[in-house]
C-alpha cells in the first residue's frame, strides 16, 4: 500500500461555496476533482494538502451545453464525456480525440477536463516515490535544489503532459476560473505558463469552472498523440491542429506541440504562413520547421531522440489528417 | 482412465479466484496483526556505520524494529553460494536492499517509523554497470572480494576451432539484452505467526516452500520441526517468487519478537527492487556452417550481469550454455559464460532461465546463416535437428521430441511458404525454434530423496483428497492434479479435493521451477492414483467374484468386461475397499532416473528427464515512419508429449508468447549509472495493455514422452524461447534490418532503418 | 494528530453499509480492509494496473484512487455480487480467462460495466475497455473471447461441460 497523507476533506455543494473554502483554508488546501492525478501524487508524497476540498457535487461544472457561439465544458466533465459528446466531437474535435485518449478507461471516466487541465505537470525525476527522490536527492520542483534533466538549469522543466491542454490552445479555447475577485477569463494559451513547478497561471483561491470553444463554420481540428502502448500512458508528444477554413480554402492554422517542457509550444512557423503558403499547406516545410523548433528534453521516459524524430512524424501526420477533413 | 484427460474443458478453478472466495495472501488478516515495513538503502553501495531507530522506536504504535544484527546468518537459494542476508548486515549492495524493518500498528505507522530510522552509511565504491564490474575488480564484490566474478562457466564438446576453420561460411554476431522483470499482478507478501507452543506459521507468496522452509530454520535457527510453511494460491509468479526473500525472514523475527502476526506487504516500487529478473546479457556468437547447411560450430561467449547476489546464478550461467544443444545442433559446441555481481537489484530465474537470451543470439544467427547459405530458415533447422531417443553433444539424453512437427505446423498455419518475402517492404515473416527442460535432475540440494510426492487420502464419501508439495501459481497444477486422480478413479471432478503447499499437510515437493510441476507432481500423483486404483479393483473384483483383470474404471463406476450391467459406483467400491483393506490411502513419489546428462563437471545441470520443444513464426508489421513495430500474429507450436489439461496448455503457450513478445518489443529493465531504478512502477516498466498484444496463434504437438505422466511434459516456459528471435528474424524480413539490442525499440529500429539506408 | 474518523454509509453490493474511515483511507482500503471484501486486488495502489476496478454508480472506476469519504451514498458493486452461474463468469472459465486469477476480479468489473452499456460489444470495442486493466497471464485474447461471448449469450465453445449443479440437494439414505 501507498499510503496517503493525512488531511481533512470539505465537500462543498456549490462553487461560490467552494471558492470560499479555499479562501478560508489558504495555500493549505488543494482540490480534488476525479483524483487519478493528485492521488497517484499524494502517494508518492508530492503533496501533502492540510485539507482536500472534494468538487465531486459540483453537478453544475459538469456537461458540455453549446451556449451562442461558443461550447462550453464544465470543469468536472469527465474525460469519458468530453471524448463521447456529439456537440465536442462536432466543434472541438482536437479536444474530444485527446481527451478520448488520455490515460486508460478508468482514468477517463473519473478524470474531469478540469483536473486534466489542471494537471501537475510530469517528469521522470519527480513522479517516483518519496523513497526514490530521496536517494536521488530531490530536485528543483519538489524538496531540492537541483535539476536532473537541465545541468545548472535554474528553472523546473517538467512536462505538460496533459492531453487535452495543446487541443485547448490549438481551438483557441478560454479557460473560465472563479476565485475571490470573481470570474476571469484566460485564452489557454495563456492559461499554461512556461515553469515546471507551476504551469498555470491558475491564482491561490481560483476554481476552474469551465472551458469555452468557440465553434466556427469550417473549422476541423486534430490530435496526435505518442506513446509506446495503445492505452494508459501518458504523451510522449503531442500534437494538436487547427485548421479554418472559408469558401473552400484555408484562412487560419495552428498547431500546438507538447510534452515537450512545461508549456505546449504553439508552432511559430504556422502562425507566420501567409495566405498563398495556406492555401497550398507546405506539410513536409511546416514538419521540417517544427523539428528546428522542438527540442524534447530528457524529462520524461523514453528514449529522447526518438522523440525529437517523432516531431516531424506527428506534426504531418496531424496536418495530413486535418487537411484530408477539411 | 476415464475421459477427463485431455479434454478443452473449463478452466475450472477460476471462479473461486475470480470471485473472492480463493485467499491469496494479502487476503489473509490475521487477530491482532501487524504490518511490517522495511527500511531500504539509498546507495548502490555503502557500508553501514549506524543504525539509530530510537525515534521510530518510540512512535505510537510502533512494536518492534530489527536490523541487519538481529538476523545474522546468511541464506541463498543455492546450497553453494548462501550471500544474503534478510536485511543488510554490514554492507548494503544495491539501491533497495534492506537495511531496518518495522512492526507497527498499521502499513501507515510502520512507514512513517521507517523514516524516522537514522541511518549513517559510508558510501563505496560501485559498480552498477556491467563494464565497471569487468574492469573494475578491485570493488570486490565477488565471494573472496578479490574481484566480482560470481561464477565463469567454461565448457567445449568437439573441436569447434577445428570444424570452424574447415566451415564454408562462418558469421559472427554480438547480441545485448539489459533485462527484464516478471511483474505478476500480485505482488510478493508474507505473514509470519507464533502460536503459544512456539510454532512459527509463515504464509508466503513462494513458489518454493520446501526450500522457504529450509532457509527460514536456517537464518532463524530453529528446528525445521518449528516451523511450518504455507503458500496461499498465487496471484501469477514466472519465476519472480522462486527464492527466499528477506520480508519473510524479518515478518518470522517480527512475530517472533512481538508474539504478533506479523504481515509485509510488498509495493509496487519494492517488487523492482527485490527483482530476480532476467539477466541481462551480452553475448557473442560464431556459428559455422557447410554449403549443405550442416552446422560445423557454435562458439558463445556471455557475460552476464547478476545484480548484487548470487540468487540462482550459479544455474544461470550455466544455463546460459547448456539448453542450446537442443533442438538444433552443430557438431561442435563451446560456451565460455561468466556472471559479474553489479550493484543493482538481483537478478534471477525468469520464465525460461537462462536460455532465453542466448536462444535469442543463436536463432538469429541461424536466420542469417540460412540467409547466406540461400537455405529457407526453416528449413535448415529441418538438416540440424536432433533426433529423438538420441543424445545432445553435451551429453543430454533424449527421448521424445516433437520440433519437426512443430516447425511443420507453423509452417502450414503461417502460409510460411507462400507469404514469407512477399508481403511487400515494411511486413515480414519470421520463425525460429527451441526445446526446454521438463524439470531438472539436480535438486538444488544434493540428496537421494523423491523430487515429487503425493499423497492421497479416500474419504467414505466417495472424495479423494490430494495433498502435494507443488505450488499453484495460476498455472493450474491443482486441477492438473485433481483431474489425474478424477480420471484414475471414475470419480467427478468436484470429488476431488487438492489441499498443497503447506509444509505441515503435504509432502515435499521441490517447488514450481524449471518447469518441473506436470512431469514430477503428475508422475508422483498417477503413481498414487494407481494404488488406490488398484484396491478398489481388487474390492470389487472379489465382491463381484471376477478377477482382477476383469474390472475396469469408467466415469462414476467400476464395470466389468462383458457384464456392463454390474457396474459398481465408486464411492461404493470405495467403500468395499476400505471394509476390505482397511484405512484408504496412498502415497506416490517421483524422482529423476539416476543417471541423465553429461560425465563432466557440471554436465547435471541442463539435464532433464524430457524436453519440450517449441516453434514460433511471427509476423510483423513495421512503421518506417515511427520505428514503430507491430507485431501482428504469433503462430506457436509446442510439443508438450501429451496435453492432459489443453486449456491450460494453450493459456500457457498464449501466456508465453505474450511475455516473449513483450519482451522483443516493449519491456526493458533498466538502471540509472548511479544506481537508481531508471522507474520502479508500472507506468515506466510499461507491460503490454489488451491493445498491445498479437493475435496468438497456439498449437498443441503432442509427442506422447514415454516418461511423462501419460505421456506429458512441459509447457509453461519452453515456448517464450523463441518467440523472441521469431519476432527479430521478421523485422528482418520485413524491413531488412538486424536488430541486436533488445527490446525493438522504435527508436533502435529508425536507426537502424537509416543506417541501412545509409549503407 | 490522528486524523478524525468520519462514518460513510453506502450500498455494497445491495447491502447499506455504515463504516467509520479515515479521510485519508481509499475506497480500495475501506473494502479490503474495512468490509473484508477482499476479493478486489491491490496491484499497484496507485492507478497503474486496473486490479482494483469496481462499479461506482455503475461505472468502473480505480478503488486505489477513489477517497472513501466521496462515496457517501453512491452504490459500490464489487466481485462478490457476482456468481458462478453469472454468464460472463461462466464464460470467463470456459475459455480460461484466467490463470492465476488476480487481474480477474478488475477484469470482471470492468466487462460488467461494459456489457451493461453495450450488450454485444464488438472486439475491438472490449479491447479498448479492458485497455486500463493489465493482464500478465493470459495475453488477454481468452478474455476478449469470453467477454465477446457472454456478450452474444454464449457460454463458450461447444464442447463445453455443463456448469456443474449448485450445492445438490441430499437426502440421507435410509438405514
Ligand atoms: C496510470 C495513469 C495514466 C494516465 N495517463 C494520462 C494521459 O495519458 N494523459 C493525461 O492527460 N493524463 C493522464 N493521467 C492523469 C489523469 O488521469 C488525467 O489527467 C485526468 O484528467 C486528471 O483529472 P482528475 O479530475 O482526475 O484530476 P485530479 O487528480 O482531481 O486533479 C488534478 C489537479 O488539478 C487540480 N484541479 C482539479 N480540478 C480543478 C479545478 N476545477 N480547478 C482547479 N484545479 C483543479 C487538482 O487540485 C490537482 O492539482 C493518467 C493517470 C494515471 C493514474
Ligand atoms: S525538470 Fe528538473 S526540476 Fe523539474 S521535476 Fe524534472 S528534475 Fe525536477
Ligand atoms: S491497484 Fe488500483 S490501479 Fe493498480
Ligand atoms: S490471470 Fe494472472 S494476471 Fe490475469
Amino acid at each position: 500500500m501507498l499510503p496517503l497523507p493525512e488531511f481533512t476533506v470539505h465537500t462543498p455543494a456549490s462553487v461560490d461555496e467552494a471558492v470560499a473554502l479555499l479562501a478560508k483554508l489558504g495555500p493549505g488546501a488543494m482540490l480534488l476533482a476525479g483524483g487519478t492525478d493528485l492521488l497517484p501524487n499524494m502517494k508518492q508524497g508530492l503533496h501533502a494538502p492540510a485539507h482536500v476540498v472534494s468538487l465531486q457535487r459540483l453537478g453544475a461544472l459538469r456537461g458540455v451545453r453549446r451556449e451562442g457561439d461558443a461550447l462550453v465544458i464544465g470543469a468536472m466533465t469527465t474525460l469519458d464525456a468530453v471524448a463521447g459528446s456529439a456537440e465536442a466531437k462536432t466543434h472541438a474535435a482536437a479536444l474530444a480525440e485527446a481527451a478520448a485518449v488520455v490515460g486508460g478507461p478508468q482514468h477517463r471516466r473519473m478524470g474531469t477536463l478540469g483536473g486534466n487541465l489542471c494537471l501537475d505537470t510530469r517528469c521522470r525525476y519527480y513522479n517516483q516515490t518519496a523513497f526514490w527522490r530521496g536517494a536521488l536527492g530531490y530536485c528543483l520542483k519538489k524538496d531540492g535544489d537541483t535539476c536532473h534533466v537541465v545541468e545548472g538549469g535554474r528553472k523546473c522543466v517538467a512536462a505538460a503532459s496533459n492531453d487535452t491542454a495543446a487541443a485547448a490552445i490549438a481551438l483557441e479555447a478560454t479557460v473560465v476560473l472563479t476565485g475571490p475577485a470573481g470570474i476571469r477569463r484566460l485564452p489557454a494559451a495563456d492559461f499554461f505558463v512556461a515553469d515546471g513547478a507551476r504551469n498555470t497561471a491558475r491564482r491561490e483561491g481560483e476554481l476552474l469552472t469551465a472551458l469555452e470553444v468557440p465553434v466556427r463554420a469550417g473549422r476541423v481540428s486534430v490530435y496526435e498523440k505518442l506513446r509506446r502502448r495503445g492505452a494508459i500512458d501518458f504523451p510522449l508528444l503531442s500534437v494538436a491542429v487547427r485548421l479554418d477554413r472559408e469558401d473552400g480554402s484555408a484562412r487560419a492554422l495552428d498547431v500546438v506541440i507538447s510534452a515537450l517542457a512545461a508549456k505546449p509550444r504553439r508552432l511559430a512557423a504556422a502562425q507566420k504562413l501567409g495566405a498563398a503558403d495556406l492555401a497550398t499547406l507546405p506539410i513536409d516545410t511546416l514538419a521540417d520547421a517544427a523539428l528546428r523548433e522542438c527540442n524534447p528534453l530528457p524529462n520524461i521516459e523514453g528514449d529522447v531522440v526518438w522523440r525529437k524524430q517523432m516531431v516531424r512524424v506527428l506534426v504531418k501526420r496531424a496536418l495530413g489528417r486535418a487537411t484530408s477533413l477539411a | 482412465m476415464s475421459g477427463l484427460i485431455g479434454k478443452a474443458g473449463r478452466r475450472g478453478d477460476l471462479v473461486q479466484r475470480a470471485l473472492g472466495s480463493t485467499r491469496f495472501t494479502d487476503d489473509l488478516h490475521l487477530p491482532r496483526m501487524l504490518h511490517g515495513k522495511t527500511l531500504r538503502c539509498p546507495h548502490p553501495h555503502a557500508r553501514i556505520a549506524r543504525v539509530d531507530a530510537s525515534k521510530a522506536l518510540a512512535m505510537p504504535g510502533v512494536a518492534a524494529v530489527i536490523t541487519g544484527k538481529d538476523l545474522p546468518e546468511r541464506f541463498g537459494i543455492i546450497p553453494w553460494t548462501p550471500d544474503e542476508h534478510p536485511l543488510a548486515l554490514e554492507i548494503a549492495r544495491f539501491v533497495g536492499d534492506g537495511v531496518a524493518a518495522v512492526a507497527a500498528a498499521d502499513e501507515r505507522t510502520a512507514a512513517k517509523a521507517c523514516e524516522a530510522i537514522e541511518v549513517v552509511y559510508e558510501v563505496l565504491p560501485s559498480a552498477v554497470e556491467l563494464d565497471t564490474a569487468i574492469t573494475k575488480p578491485e570493488i570486490g564484490l565477488g565471494a573472496k572480494r578479490q574481484d566480482n566474478v560470481s561464477k565463469a562457466v567454461d565448457l567445449a564438446f568437439g573441436d569447434v576451432d577445428a570444424e570452424l576453420a574447415a566451415s564454408e561460411v562462418v558469421l559472427e554476431g554480438d547480441f545485448h539484452f539489459e533485462g527484464t522483470a516478471h511483474v505478476p499482478i500480485e505482488p510478493h507478501c508474507a505473514i509470519a505467526q507464533v502460536d503459544a507452543a512456539g510454532l512459527l506459521t509463515v504464509w508466503s507468496t513462494t513458489q518454493v516452500p520446501h526450500y522457504l522452509h529450509r532457509e527460514l530454520s536456517r537464518v532463524l535457527r530453529l528446528s525445521p520441526a518449528r516451523i511450518r510453511v504455507i503458500q496461499p494460491p498465487l496471484g501469477g509468479a514466472f519465476g519472480g517468487k522462486s527464492e527466499p526473500f528477506g520480508h519473510e525472514f524479518t515478518a518470522a523475527k517480527l512475530a517472533m519478537i512481538t508474539g504478533r502476526p506479523v504481515k509485509f506487504l510488498m509495493t509496487r516500487e519494492e517488487e523492482f527492487y527485490l527483482h530476480r529478473g532476467r539477466h541481462p546479457m551480452r553475448l557473442s556468437f560464431k556459428v559455422g556452417a557447410r554449403a549443405d547447411g550442416t552446422l560445423t560450430g557454435i562458439d558463445a561467449r556471455t557475460q552476464i550481469d547478476g545484480g548484487a547476489y548470487s540468487s540462482f546464478g550459479l544455474v544461470t550461467t550455466y544455463y546460459s550454455g547448456q539448453l542450446l544443444t537442443l533442438p538444433t545442433t552443430a557438431k561442435s559446441y563451446r560456451f565460455s559464460s561468466t556472471r559479474y555481481f553489479t550493484n543493482k537489484p538481483p537478478c534471477g530465474p525468469k520464465r525460461g532461465h537462462g536460455s532465453v537470451q542466448p536462444r535469442f543470439a543463436f536463432e538469429v544467427m541461424l536466420d542469417r546463416l540460412a540467409e547466406r547459405l540461400k537455405l529457407d530458415p526453416i528449413e535448415l533447422r529441418r538438416r540440424n535437428a536432433v533426433a529423438a531417443d538420441s543424445k545432445t553433444i553435451n551429453g543430454m539424453r533424449v527421448t521424445s521430441n516433437g520440433n519437426l512437427e512443430c516447425l511443420a505446423k507453423v509452417e502450414a498455419a503461417s502460409g510460411w511458404k507462400e507469404r514469407r518475402g512477399k508481403l511487400g517492404f515494411g511486413r515480414g515473416l519470421g520463425v525460429a525454434s527451441s526445446a526446454y527442460i521438463s524439470g531438472t535432475n539436480y535438486p538444488i540440494y544434493p540428496n537421494e530423496m523423491a523430487q515429487s510426492a503425493v499423497q492421497l487420502k479416500v474419504d467414505r464419501s466417495g472424495v479423494v483428497t490430494v495433498f502435494n508439495g507443488a505450488s499453484e501459481l495460476g498455472q493450474g497444477t491443482d486441477m492438473l492434479l485433481a483431474t489425474i486422480v478424477a480420471d484414475e478413479l471414475g470419480l467427478p471432478l468436484d470429488c476431488v479435493r487438492v489441499v498443497s503447499a503447506d509444509t505441515d499437510l503435504c509432502p515435499v515437493d521441490l517447488g514450481a521451477y524449471s518447469s518441473r510441476g506436470t512431469f514430477m507432481n503428475g508422475n508422483a500423483c498417477l503413481a498414487a492414483a494407481r494404488q488406490v486404483k488398484a484396491k478398489l479393483i481388487a474390492a470389487v473384483a472379489a465382491k463381484l467374484e471376477v478377477p482382477e483383470d476383469a474390472v475396469f474404471v469408467t466415469r462414476g463406476a467400476l464395470c466389468v468386461k462383458g457384464r456392463e450391467g454390474d457396474a459398481v459406483p465408486v464411492d461404493e467400491a470405495i467403500k468395499l475397499a476400505e471394509a476390505r483393506f482397511g484405512a484408504l490411502g496412498a502415497v506416490g513419489s517421483y524422482k529423476t532416473p539416476p543417471k541423465l546428462g553429461g560425465e563432466y563437471r557440471g554436465g547435471t545441470i541442463g539435464a532433464s528427464p524430457a524436453y519440450s520443444f517449441s516453434a514460433h513464426v511471427a509476423e510483423v508489421q513495421v512503421d518506417v515512419e515511427t520505428g514503430v513495430v507491430d507485431v501482428v500474429n504469433v503462430w506457436c507450436a509446442h510439443d508438450c508429449g501429451k496435453a492432459l489439461l489443453p486449456t491450460q496448455v494453450i493459456g500457457q503457450l498464449d501466456g508465453s508468447v505474450y511475455m516473449g513478445v513483450a519482451e522483443a518489443i516493449f519491456e526493458e529493465h533498466l538502471i540509472s549509472p548511479s544506481g537508481l531504478h531508471r522507474g520502479p512502477n508500472l507506468l515506466d516498466y510499461r507491460i503490454p495493455t489488451s491493445l498491445d498484444v498479437p493475435a496468438i496463434h497456439s498449437m498443441i504437438v503432442e509427442s506422447m514422452d514415454p516418461e511423462g505422466p501419460l505421456g506429458a511434459k512441459e509447457a509453461g516456459e519452453g515456448p517464450l524461447h523463441s518467440s523472441i528471435p521469431a519476432v527479430a528474424n521478421a523485422i528482418y524480413d520485413a524491413v531488412g534490418i538486424r536488430l541486436s539490442r533488445l527490446p525493438f525499440s522504435p527508436g533502435r529500429v529508425l536507426e537502424a532503418l537509416q543506417q541501412r539506408g545509409r549503407g | 494528530m490522528p486524523e478524525a474518523l468520519v462514518t460513510l454509509s453506502l450500498r455494497v453490493n445491495g447491502d447499506d453499509v455504515r463504516v467509520a474511515v479515515r479521510p485519508s483511507q481509499t475506497l480500495l482500503e475501506v473494502l479490503r480492509v474495512g468490509l473484508e471484501l477482499t476479493g478486489t486486488k491491490q496491484g499497484c495502489d496507485k492507478g497503474d494496473c486496473g486490479a482494483c476496478t469496481v462499479l461506482l454508480d455503475g461505472e468502473p472506476v480505480l478503488a486505489c484512487l477513489t477517497l472513501a469519504v466521496t462515496c457517501e451514498g453512491r452504490v459500490v458493486q464489487t466481485v462478490e455480487s457476482l456468481t458462478r452461474e453469472d454468464p460472463l463468469v461462466d464464460a470467463f472459465d470456459c475459455h480460461g480467462a484466467g490463470q492465476c486469477g488476480f487481474c480477474t476480479p478488475g477484469m470482471l468489473m470492468t466487462a460488467k460495466g461494459l456489457l451493461a452499456k453495450h450488450g454485444r460489444p464488438s472486439r475491438e470495442t472490449i479491447k479498448q475497455a479492458i485497455s486500463g486493466n493489465l493482464c500478465r497471464c493470459t495475453g488477454y485474447g481468452p478474455i476478449v473471447e469470453a467477454i465477446a461471448a457472454a456478450g452474444e449469450g454464449r457460454r463458450g465453445k461447444k464442447d463445453e461441460e455443463p456448469l456443474p449443479a449448485p450445492l445438490p440437494s441430499w437426502e440421507a439414505p435410509k438405514p
